[in-house]
């Protein structure tokens, strides 16, 4: 690839672009910059103002000076609430305006109204934010946390009956810091000076490792349970860093469209042909093209990391998400026929895409599994924590390798006589895979290349039914395992053999297919990846990636030699039936999952 | 300058292009006709190096035909050719100069050149903003913008006003002067006819005739010879008062003297009929679809 090409091309693509955006596309350029920023703003601040004077509070007595009531200072520090001279006469009566009414220290009241009552609870949990920055502006800590309380979330034992796990007595020594703390901070609600349950709740010094398990497995999560169990401790839901996490994936549903166009333009009016004669490469025009929409998008991600003021871990970890969001959507406009077919696909892509990567990271102080998306990165960011290498490869490097291989089978097919056929999906995506298959080599390669996407497929299966019950869970994730395991070793084969690259006989056969088995194997030991951050401590976890490194030479001799047999043999039966056509294909590839499945069940069996 | 052997392209299970072998030699005007789905549009795009061959090979100016040094010695100008709308002319053909390497006041001086040549007027207007005709004089200055030892015209007036499709046969011919060395295909015969040295016809995906002009109406329906008389010497057919014969040699025509003379006739014209190409086209093609 020649970098000057490259950014020719990009160049091009900017201008071209530009003298192809109308008003309309302007205004709802526009329209979404503001909604990002106001949101943006509004979660970072206080607020956009919408709440502003919101409430009136009647106060009795002075309200400036010594001996003045001290919930004045509280509606002063407060943006939400209106100070109003009032007295309790007045406020009972009904001829003040107040929503609520206070007459020293320990009284508050509502008017009784809807209103009224949600003042009161308003003008409460400002009285506890209002003490507890008094003391977290306190010189000497000590004084203003006499009593400190350590929290340590533990993972609930699954098989344990419900109710069980109190019995514990890890389990009971937190829950009885937890109450503790929370009792002793509950007792001057009213009063400005002490903190309620919930500061002395937060107030608790946090362990200081990240990403613990709590119990939530048994769907804890948002239970409403009685004060003093475990449960009462409320897993950390990070609500303003991951509606700031969301807005970096907001541009990038639109920026595809634009992106998923341009490409869709260059093939429907065949516009890309004369490029396709000139002394330049496919990956020189595709770099070219896909260069101002990533630099945008990045820039974009930038913007808003200045503005919330996030760190350089927020325009990292948003980096991966982008090229994936692109690579998607580059793979589909070569695969749509129609703008009305890359429509739907690309909102598939958005939904998917941002699901993947929204509802993990709402875990992330809940769960390693939150790692399987780039924005935890974002959220652990905005929380103000850092992210290790190791975690920053994990939760990224399926996106990079993903968008990576997408580019690669994309590129493949970005030729004339792919780019401008109106063939069916499948019959391209063949084409996709046969185009990168030049020799016997390129089969065990594509099976490793395939290991990001079986490696998210798992992570997507493990995110999804972790908090069901492990006897449901289970099984659905060997199924689940064994196909994207078996996809990736044949779709490749069979794509070779549907478009002649090899020749359809039973040795050419079990040949690729042996090879495609071996290639999966090494890629699949990559995945081991996820020991170091902890992802098999799950037993869904366990299923997916299967037991950790044992250091036992036997052991490790028998989970590195068994899993190869495996993957050969099942690739091998697969590669068989592809040989033979369709149909046999789908046969074979069924008869694979099932061995594949037998196999990891008699594996954890005996593991466990 | 070009050299095909043994092409084939399979689509699936369609064979597009069967077998096809042929050479160009540098200067030459090459023409490639024949039937819509004859294979001429797969075979001109095998040789700009747009399709890769199923088997056999395409070599153009010493290089496989798709090599990066051929396309900078290539000009394309494909049946179709939608360029980019929001671009102006100028900065349409300026992109590709850079892309085919070409510096940047040579570029200049070129498309300055092209476009006179082409009297091609608002150059500055957007490519969208022009007429069928005035597009394709764009198309056809970008594949002059790298000065092209070879040239692919497929179907270059195709679709265009009587005036215009004249004004790009002239520039071909220009620049077949110039010594370019052309692949031509058009549906219109007369055309090809008029500025091709050598041509091929092909039919279903094969090569079904080739050579010079003369060579084909050689070998696919040589001159012709009507004979008019007063009186029928044998299948003849009458006009205006007239038996015409129609035979295809000078011996023939003799017999159809003697015998005319016999009968107390006599011969009134006799007319030598050379068959166009399209004459030798529609006959091979019906022949082969027979």
């Amino acid at each position: 690839m020649r970098p000057r090409r490259i950014a020719h091309i990009a160049r091009w693509e900017v201008s071209r672009s530009a003298g192809t955006v109308d008003r309309k596309t302007i205004l709802v350029l526009v329209a979404m910059a503001l909604v990002v920023g106001v949101v943006g703003v509004s979660v970072v601040g206080s607020g956009a103002g919408l709440e502003d004077d919101l409430y009136r509070v009647g106060v009795d007595g002075r309200v400036d000076g010594a001996g003045s009531n001290p919930y004045v200072d509280v509606v002063e520090a407060s943006p939400q609430f209106t100070l109003v001279e009032t007295t309790a006469a007045e406020f009972a009566s009904g001829d003040s305006d107040a929503d609520v009414f206070t007459g020293g220290p320990g009284h508050l009241r509502s008017d009784g109204s809807t209103k009224g009552d949600a003042a009161h609870a308003a003008f409460r949990d400002a009285i506890d934010r209002y003490n507890h920055e008094l003391m977290d502006a306190e010189v000497d800590e000590d004084a203003a946390y006499p009593v400190r309380v350590s929290v340590r979330y533990q993972q609930r034992d699954l098989a344990d009956p419900p109710g069980s796990g109190g019995d514990r007595p890890d389990a009971g020594g937190s829950a009885g810091d937890g109450s503790d703390g929370s009792s002793d901070g509950s007792g001057g609600f009213d009063d400005p000076s002490f903190g309620d349950d919930s500061s002395g709740a937060a107030s608790a010094e946090r362990d200081d490792s990240r990403l613990r398990i709590p119990d939530v497995g048994g769907g804890s999560l948002g239970e409403s349970v009685d004060a003093g169990t475990p449960g009462a401790i409320s897993p950390p839901f990070p609500f303003q860093s991951l509606v700031l996490a969301f807005l970096f994936v907001v541009p990038m549903n639109f920026v595809i469209q634009a992106y998923g166009s341009t490409i869709m333009d260059e093939r429907i009016k065949r516009r890309g042909e004369l490029l396709l004669v000139a002394p330049i490469t496919s990956t020189e025009i595709v770099a070219g093209k896909t260069l101002p929409y990533l630099v945008g998008v990045v820039a974009i991600a930038a913007v808003i990391t200045g503005v919330i003021e996030g760190g350089p871990l927020s325009v990292l970890a948003a980096l991966p998400i982008a090229l994936l969001f692109l690579a998607a959507t580059f793979v589909s406009a070569l695969l749509a026929r129609s703008f009305k077919e890359l429509t739907f696909v690309t909102v598939a892509i958005s939904v998917f895409l941002t699901t993947y990567t929204f509802v993990p990271a709402i875990f992330t102080d809940v769960t390693p599994i939150a790692l399987i998306s780039p924005l935890t990165l974002i959220v652990m960011d905005l929380q103000g924590e850092t992210a290790t290498l190791g975690e920053y490869l994990f939760s990224t490097g399926a996106f990079y390798l993903g968008a990576t291989v997408l580019f690669a089978l994309g590129i493949g097919i970005y030729r004339e006589e792919d780019l401008f056929t109106q063939k069916p999906i499948p019959a391209k995506v063949l084409d996709a895979l046969a185009g990168r298959i030049r020799g016997y080599r390129h089969v065990p390669l594509l099976s490793i290349l395939f290991i990001p996407f079986v490696f998210v497929g798992q992570l997507l299966a493990v995110a999804l039914l972790f908090a069901l019950p492990t006897h449901l869970a289970l099984p659905v994730l060997f199924v689940v395992v064994s196909v994207l395991e078996e996809l990736a070793k044949s779709v490749h084969v069979y794509a070779g053999f549907a478009r002649s690259r090899f020749e359809a006989s039973l040795g050419t056969a079990v040949v690729v297919g042996t090879l495609a088995g071996a290639g999966f194997f090494v890629g699949e030991k990559l995945t081991h990846v996820v020991q170091f951050v902890g992802l098999p401590d799950l037993e869904v976890g366990l299923a997916a990636f299967g037991p950790a490194l044992s250091a036992e030479p036997l052991v490790l001799a028998v989970l590195f030699v068994v899993p190869l047999v495996l993957h050969s043999v099942t690739a091998v039966i697969s590669a068989v039936g592809a040989s033979r056509g369709r149909t046999q294909y789908a046969l074979a590839f069924t008869a694979a999952v099932l061995v594949h499945t037998g196999y990891n069940l008699g594996v954890i069996g005996l593991v466990s | 300058m070009i050299e095909v052997q043994d092409l084939r392209k399979e689509y699936g299970g369609f064979v597009a292009v069967e077998g096809s072998s042929f050479s160009v030699d540098r200067g030459e005007v090459f023409g490639v006709i024949g039937p819509n789905g004859a294979g001429k549009t797969t075979t001109l795009k095998t040789l700009a190096g747009l399709i890769e061959p199923t088997a056999g090979t395409a070599v153009v100016a010493d290089r496989p035909a798709g090599h990066p040094d051929m396309q900078r010695t290539l000009g394309f100008l494909p049946e179709e050719s939608p360029l980019y709308e929001e671009m102006t002319a100028h900065s349409y053909l300026e992109f590709f100069a850079d892309l085919y390497d070409v510096p940047g006041d040579v570029a200049s001086e070129r498309i300055t050149e092209a476009l006179d040549r082409l009297d091609l007027e608002h150059r500055d207007r957007r490519i969208g903003n022009m007429s069928k005709g005035m597009t394709r004089k764009v198309a056809i200055a970008r594949a002059l913008v790298n000065d092209p030892e070879v040239l692919i015209f497929d179907e270059p007036a195709s679709g265009l006003d009587p005036l215009t499709t004249n004004y790009i046969i002239d520039f071909t011919r220009e620049l077949s002067d110039e010594g370019k060395t052309i692949v031509f295909s058009a549906h219109n015969l007369y055309h090809v006819e008029s500025i091709c040295d050598r041509v091929v016809i092909m039919n279903e995906g094969e090569i079904v005739a080739r050579g010079t002009l003369d060579e084909i109406r050689e070998a696919h329906g040589g001159a012709e010879y009507h004979v008019y008389a007063t009186v029928d010497a044998g299948g003849a057919i009458r006009e205006n008062g007239h038996f015409r014969h129609v035979v295809d040699d000078m011996d023939a025509v003799d017999r159809v003297r003697a015998s005319v003379e016999a009968d107390d006739g006599r011969v009134t014209d006799i007319q030598t009929h050379t068959p166009s190409l399209e004459d030798i086209f529609l006959d091979v093609a019906g022949e082969a679809r027979a």
